[in-house]
Formats: C-alpha cells, sequence, structure tokens
C-alpha cells in the first residue's frame, strides 16, 4: 500500500528526471570553462565534443534497458541505482581537472557515467507513471514526465550559466555538478521511502538486464562517435576512422536491430516497427535533434567566441530560443487539435528552417541588428525555438496514436531515444564538418603586429571571423535538415493523429 | 644542478593570478638546453578561454607560436617581453643559486619524487631572489618555498612557492616539477 501520494512520488521521480536532463545540456555554455580547466586549449576545440557525446551517448544505451528490469526489481531500487551512477558521474565530472591523472578522459568518463545514470531514469520515470495511474490520467501523468524530460533539456543550458555565474566563488561550473550530490540524494531516498512498502515487484517479469543489447547499443554508438570524430579538423572533415568504424557501427547497430526484431518478447512490437507513420516520426525526431543540438550547441559558442558575450551572456543569447521550445510545444498541442498533426508539425518545422535560414546571415554586430524595438537575432533564435517546439506535440502525439494506452510510456520514451539520437550524430557530424571549415576558411595566420597581445588580438579577431562563416554553414545545414524533415512528415505523418493503436 | 645540460619543467600556478601582457598564465612545459635554448608551450587564459603559446629560444633568437598560425621571429622589445624559462635553470641567477641561498632552511623528513628518494626542504626566499628565477613574479615580500632536493644526486626535483607574488601582490602559488635531467632534447630553429 502506498504511504504517500502518487503526485508526491510522481513528483520525486519526475524531479530526479529533471536534475537529470538539466544536466544533458549544462554544458553547452560552461563549455570554455570546463575544457580549460581540464588543459585543452582554443586550438583543441574538438576534442570537447566526446563531453557533450559522452552524456548523450550514456542516455541512450541506458533509456531501453531498465524499464523492464525495473518490473522485476522494484521502480525505487532501480531508480536509486541510478541516481547514484549519476552522482556518481556527477563527482567525476566536478573533480575533473584538479589532479594531474583528472584531464579530459576523467571528465568524459565523469559525463558518460552521468548519461548513464539519467538516461535509466527515463523508462524508469514513464513505468512509474504508468504504475500510479490509470486511463486518461495515465496519459496525463506520462505527458508530465515527458515534458519534465523535455523542460530539463530546454533550461540546462541557462541553468548551467546562472548557477555558475552566481556560485563564481564556490567553484563556478563545478558548483553545478556538486549541487547533483544532494539533489540525487533527496530524489532517491525520498522515492525510496515513500515506496518502501509499495507494490512487491512481479516475479514473473524478466529480471535481468539484457546485457548483449546493451553492450551492442553502446558499441554501436561508440563506433558512430568514433567514425564522426574530427581527428585532424586542420587537413580533413572526417575521421581516418570513418570508413572502418562507421562501417562496424552500422553492422553491430543493425545487430541490435536484429535482436531487437527477433527477440520472443521484443521492446518494440513488430507491427509498431513496420509502420510507416511510426518510421516516420522516428526519423524526423532524427533529424530534429540535430537541428535542435545545432542551436543548443552553436549559438552560445557563437556568442562566446564571435560576439565576446561572457558565459552567462551566451547563456541569455540561447534563452531567446530556448523560451521558444516550451511556448511552441503548448502551442503545437493546441493547433494539432484544430488543424490536424501533419499541417502543424510541417509549419513548425518549416518555421524553424526559416529561423536557422536567417540565423545563416548573421554578421559579426548582429547583435546591435534590430527590427523595430527588438533584436534581430532574438527574433530569429525565438522563431527558431518556437517552430521545434510547435513541432513537438504533433510528433509525439502521431507516435502515441500508433501504441496502446499501456505502451505510452515505452512510445514516449522512444520519441525520446530519436530525438537524443539525433542530437548524438548531429553533434558528431557537424562539429567535424565545422571545425574542417574553421581551417579552411582560417588558412595559416601570418602576424606582424608590434607585440603578443596585439598579434593574439588580431588572431582573435581573424578567429572570430572563421567561426563566424562556419556557425552560418552550419545554420544553413541545420536549415536544410529541417526541410527534409518537413519532407518526412508530409510523407509519412497522419494528419488526423487517429491510427488504429497496433497491439 | 650546476653541472646541468639539458633539463626538462613543468610549472603550474595553482593559486592566485600571474600575468604578463594581459594573460593570466595557468601553466607552463619547458625543455631547456643551457645556457639559453629553451623550448616553451605557455598556457594562458584570457577570460576562461585557454591558450597555448609556443616560444623557441635557439641560437638567440626568439621564435613565437600562436595557435593556427606559423612559427615567426620575434625581436627586440617583443622578443625581451617573452619570459624566458632557461634563465630559471641559470646557474648564476636560477634555481641552482638561488635555492641553496634560502634562509630559514629546515628539514621536512624524507619523500620520493618519481620513484626517487629525496629530502624535503623548507626555506624563505626574498623578493629579489623570486625574481631573478622568474622576473614574472613578482613580490615585495619573502615567500615560503618547499624544495624537494634528490637525496643520493642533489638535484633539485620540485619545488612549491607560495606567497604574495600575484598580480597586485595578491597570494599566489606555484609548483615547479623539473625532470629530464641531461636527457636528450630536440631545440633548434623552426621552419616558418
Amino acid at each position: 500500500m502506498l504511504r504517500v501520494s502518487r503526485p508526491v512520488l510522481l513528483g520525486l521521480a519526475g524531479a530526479g528526471l529533471f536534475i537529470a536532463a538539466l544536466d544533458a545540456y549544462v554544458v553547452v555554455t560552461l563549455l570554455p570553462s570546463m575544457i580549460a580547466d581540464v588543459g585543452l586549449t582554443i586550438d583543441r576545440f574538438e576534442q570537447a565534443t566526446p563531453i557533450v557525446t559522452g552524456f548523450l551517448g550514456g542516455y541512450v544505451v541506458a533509456m531501453p534497458l531498465l524499464g523492464a528490469y525495473s518490473d522485476a526489481r522494484g521502480r525505487a531500487p532501480v531508480y536509486a541505482a541510478c541516481m547514484l551512477v549519476f552522482a556518481a558521474g556527477s563527482v567525476i565530472t566536478a573533480t575533473s581537472g584538479l589532479w594531474s591523472f583528472a584531464g579530459l578522459p576523467w571528465l568524459v568518463a565523469g559525463r558518460v557515467l552521468q548519461g548513464l545514470g539519467g538516461g535509466g531514469l527515463v523508462p524508469l520515470s514513464l513505468a512509474l507513471a504508468a504504475d500510479l495511474y490509470q486511463g486518461e490520467a495515465r496519459t496525463l501523468a506520462l505527458g508530465s514526465v515527458a515534458a519534465l524530460q523535455e523542460a530539463g533539456s530546454v533550461f540546462g543550458p541557462l541553468y548551467g550559466a546562472s548557477l555558475a555565474a552566481l556560485a563564481a566563488s564556490a567553484g563556478g561550473w563545478r558548483f553545478v555538478f556538486w549541487l547533483n550530490l544532494p539533489l540525487a540524494a533527496i530524489c532517491a531516498a525520498g522515492l525510496v521511502v515513500a515506496t518502501r512498502r509499495a507494490t512487491q515487484p512481479s516475479r514473473h517479469a524478466n529480471s535481468s538486464i539484457d546485457w548483449v543489447s546493451a553492450s551492442l547499443l553502446g558499441l554501436g554508438l561508440g563506433l558512430l562517435v568514433v567514425a564522426l570524430y574530427p581527428d585532424d579538423p586542420d587537413h580533413r572533415a572526417t575521421s581516418s576512422l570513418l570508413l572502418p568504424a562507421g562501417i562496424a557501427s552500422l553492422v553491430v547497430l543493425a545487430l541490435y536491430g536484429w535482436r531487437q526484431v527477433h527477440r520472443l518478447e521484443p521492446l518494440v512490437p513488430r507491427e509498431l516497427l513496420r509502420s510507416r507513420g511510426f518510421i516516420g516520426a522516428g526519423v524526423a525526431n532524427v533529424l530534429i535533434g540535430a537541428a535542435l543540438m545545432v542551436a543548443l550547441v552553436d549559438v552560445p559558442v557563437l556568442g562566446r567566441l564571435v560576439f565576446n558575450l561572457d558565459q552567462l551572456g551566451s547563456g541569455l543569447l540561447l534563452s531567446r530560443f530556448l523560451v521558444g521550445i516550451p511556448v511552441g510545444a503548448v502551442l503545437g498541442g493546441w493547433l494539432a487539435g484544430r488543424f490536424g498533426g501533419r499541417l502543424v508539425a510541417v509549419g513548425g518545422i518549416l518555421l524553424s528552417g526559416a529561423g536557422f535560414l536567417q540565423m545563416s546571415t548573421w554578421p559579426a554586430n548582429e547583435l546591435a541588428l534590430h527590427v523595430g524595438f527588438v533584436r534581430q537575432a532574438d527574433v530569429a533564435l525565438a522563431a527558431c525555438g518556437l517552430g521545434l517546439g510547435v513541432v513537438i506535440a504533433p510528433l509525439t502525439a502521431a507516435v502515441l496514436a500508433l501504441t496502446r494506452d499501456q505502451s505510452h510510456g515505452l512510445a514516449t520514451s522512444l520519441v525520446v531515444l530519436a530525438r537524443t539520437m539525433g542530437m548524438l550524430v548531429g553533434l558528431s557530424a557537424l562539429t567535424a564538418f565545422g571545425l574542417y571549415r574553421f581551417h579552411q576558411i582560417l588558412g595559416t595566420p601570418v602576424l606582424t603586429d608590434p607585440n603578443l597581445r596585439a598579434r593574439v588580438d588580431h588572431l582573435a579577431r581573424l578567429v572570430a571571423a572563421a567561426f563566424l562563416q562556419e556557425y552560418r554553414e552550419i545554420f544553413t545545414i541545420a536549415a536544410a535538415i529541417c526541410a527534409l524533415a518537413a519532407l518526412v512528415m508530409i510523407a509519412t505523418i497522419d494528419q488526423r493523429l487517429r491510427a488504429t493503436a497496433i497491439r | 644542478m650546476a653541472k646541468l645540460n639539458t633539463v626538462s619543467a613543468d610549472l603550474k600556478f595553482t593559486k592566485g593570478a600571474i600575468s604578463f601582457q594581459g594573460f593570466t598564465l595557468v601553466s607552463a612545459k619547458t625543455a631547456v638546453r643551457l645556457p639559453g635554448d629553451s623550448d616553451t608551450t605557455y598556457t594562458v587564459k584570457q577570460q576562461d578561454l585557454a591558450i597555448s603559446l609556443e616560444v623557441v629560444i635557439a641560437g638567440g633568437h626568439v621564435y613565437l607560436h600562436l595557435p593556427f598560425s606559423t612559427y615567426q621571429e620575434i625581436q627586440g622589445s617583443q622578443a625581451a617581453a617573452i619570459p624566458d624559462l632557461a634563465k630559471l635553470f641559470d646557474p648564476t641567477t636560477g634555481l641552482p643559486a638561488i635555492i641553496p641561498a634560502g634562509r630559514n632552511l629546515s628539514d621536512a623528513g624524507a619523500d620520493k619524487v618519481d620513484g626517487v628518494d629525496v629530502q624535503k626542504i623548507n626555506a624563505t626566499y626574498s623578493a629579489d631572489q623570486l625574481r631573478s628565477m622568474f622576473a614574472q613574479l613578482s613580490s615585495s615580500v619573502d615567500v615560503n618555498a618547499v624544495v624537494w632536493v634528490g637525496a643520493s644526486d642533489h638535484l633539485i626535483r620540485k619545488a612549491q612557492l607560495d606567497g604574495a607574488f600575484g598580480d597586485g601582490g595578491k597570494e599566489a602559488a606555484v609548483e615547479v616539477d623539473i625532470s629530464g635531467f641531461n636527457a636528450a632534447v630536440n631545440i633548434s630553429p623552426p621552419s616558418p
């Protein structure tokens, strides 16, 4: 028998999920400080990519694993274990650069652990929501959990920058990760205590983690990241291991997919896997994840390196994009009910593409340009965020419409999974391309200024100009990705969103 | 220490801020061939971005390498403004001469550095002695130091300095790890 109310239980689980989701993207505004503290200099910026992709990789690997396992072991113990892993990862991340052995590999290891712990919380929180509620209330509970996950991603960058600025004398960026310890402890302990005498786990349920699948997924993604890693951006856009690692990745991921399809109790119903709407929504989510990541990572970096904003300033610049997402999500849900899912989703992603297209024309003094009283850059960023927000609800609804109520948690998980995959691949690929272009554009400057200070300032101006051109091109690619997503949605998403649920 | 031909050192500025030409020093890694050749990579911070500056001093010529660019020779006052870590090991003005001249020497016990038995010694140095070793460390008061000296070879393996030698006379600390005594080093004028 439950000892506390259901909203409290769900709130505790959701709070932990929110904290983990925040941490997925806190690094995008903290990245320059973090890499400097682990000894990476600006000319080795490409080596910072695994700090972001490491978390996303861990997140993607853990996400499909723990739902079924917690059916047997109980939600709270598995949730607490995930929180423990997340907290351990936070400690490792927070201590990066403090000792000579705690360099970049240490930091990336911390981020991977954070991702593993945080990713496990997604299916657990969704499963708990499904345990606690029935009927229409269940859909609302699942939606709330998914919204918390989305909100965490959206507010992470600004949360990180603000907290680091407030805690400048208490460790700066490190404080953001230290703070995870008490927060994780409160959520985990609260949930364990609250559910101590709750329903006993089912002994018939699958009581083991599918380590083979986990290993295949982790290995496949790891190989993909290696394949896309810019190991020599001075000379080429791709890794020297692109072909071998890329092919190996595809083989391993195909094995993972084959295993999922052919298992006696596959994670995803086979009919769902064959559904055009499901495939379309998945592909669109992958593309949206890539576009979302472009804005999340590149806007703060552009703010720092080109517009000379500080950590908080670059976070605030990104906030124009971020506020658009939740507003768009609510708007998208409302509009989809009136005008149909496909129209709204396509409209949203095209608006976002238009925003990226405008961003691809930004000059170095962009932040001084206004449309009336409003800064031009703010309009483009807000439109971009709004468009991506608008598309979230219809796309999620498209997947939910194809599944039974009992599978809504799984379906929502799959939407998040697809988007996170898109983020991971998009970031890896666009970083490789971007750094290659950066080196091409910058060339090898010859500096003849009269003193070191003047030379570095001159170099900084050349670097800023090269970064600006690089990001313009990346924003153009992001606009093209949005257009491609629109085509996919036109071809696959049901306008009425009333497809028959697949059993 | 006085018989050194080549040596390597890692400097880490672990507390406070020490600046030159508007950059905050984070660390420096150097290979030195005495009397005056060195290849040093300084890591400096501008705001919170880390930048590496490589300085090669060979045969009296000073070459600067900034990120993304080629090596360029610098001369005159420009060259003089660049810290020269070879001076840190100068037998008359650097560590070999200054370290034994410390005051308030006291034995802080035995220790090991990189597997080598060393003797730990506490000492105090004057502001002038400090500046003589590394011009960017400006202090108006005495500075405390801990020095790790090889028990058998008497080579200085490590030193920690702590005192008011940071920017504006604020507290700062620097750690110097010294290795590669008389090992082969390759310091040659870089091709631009």
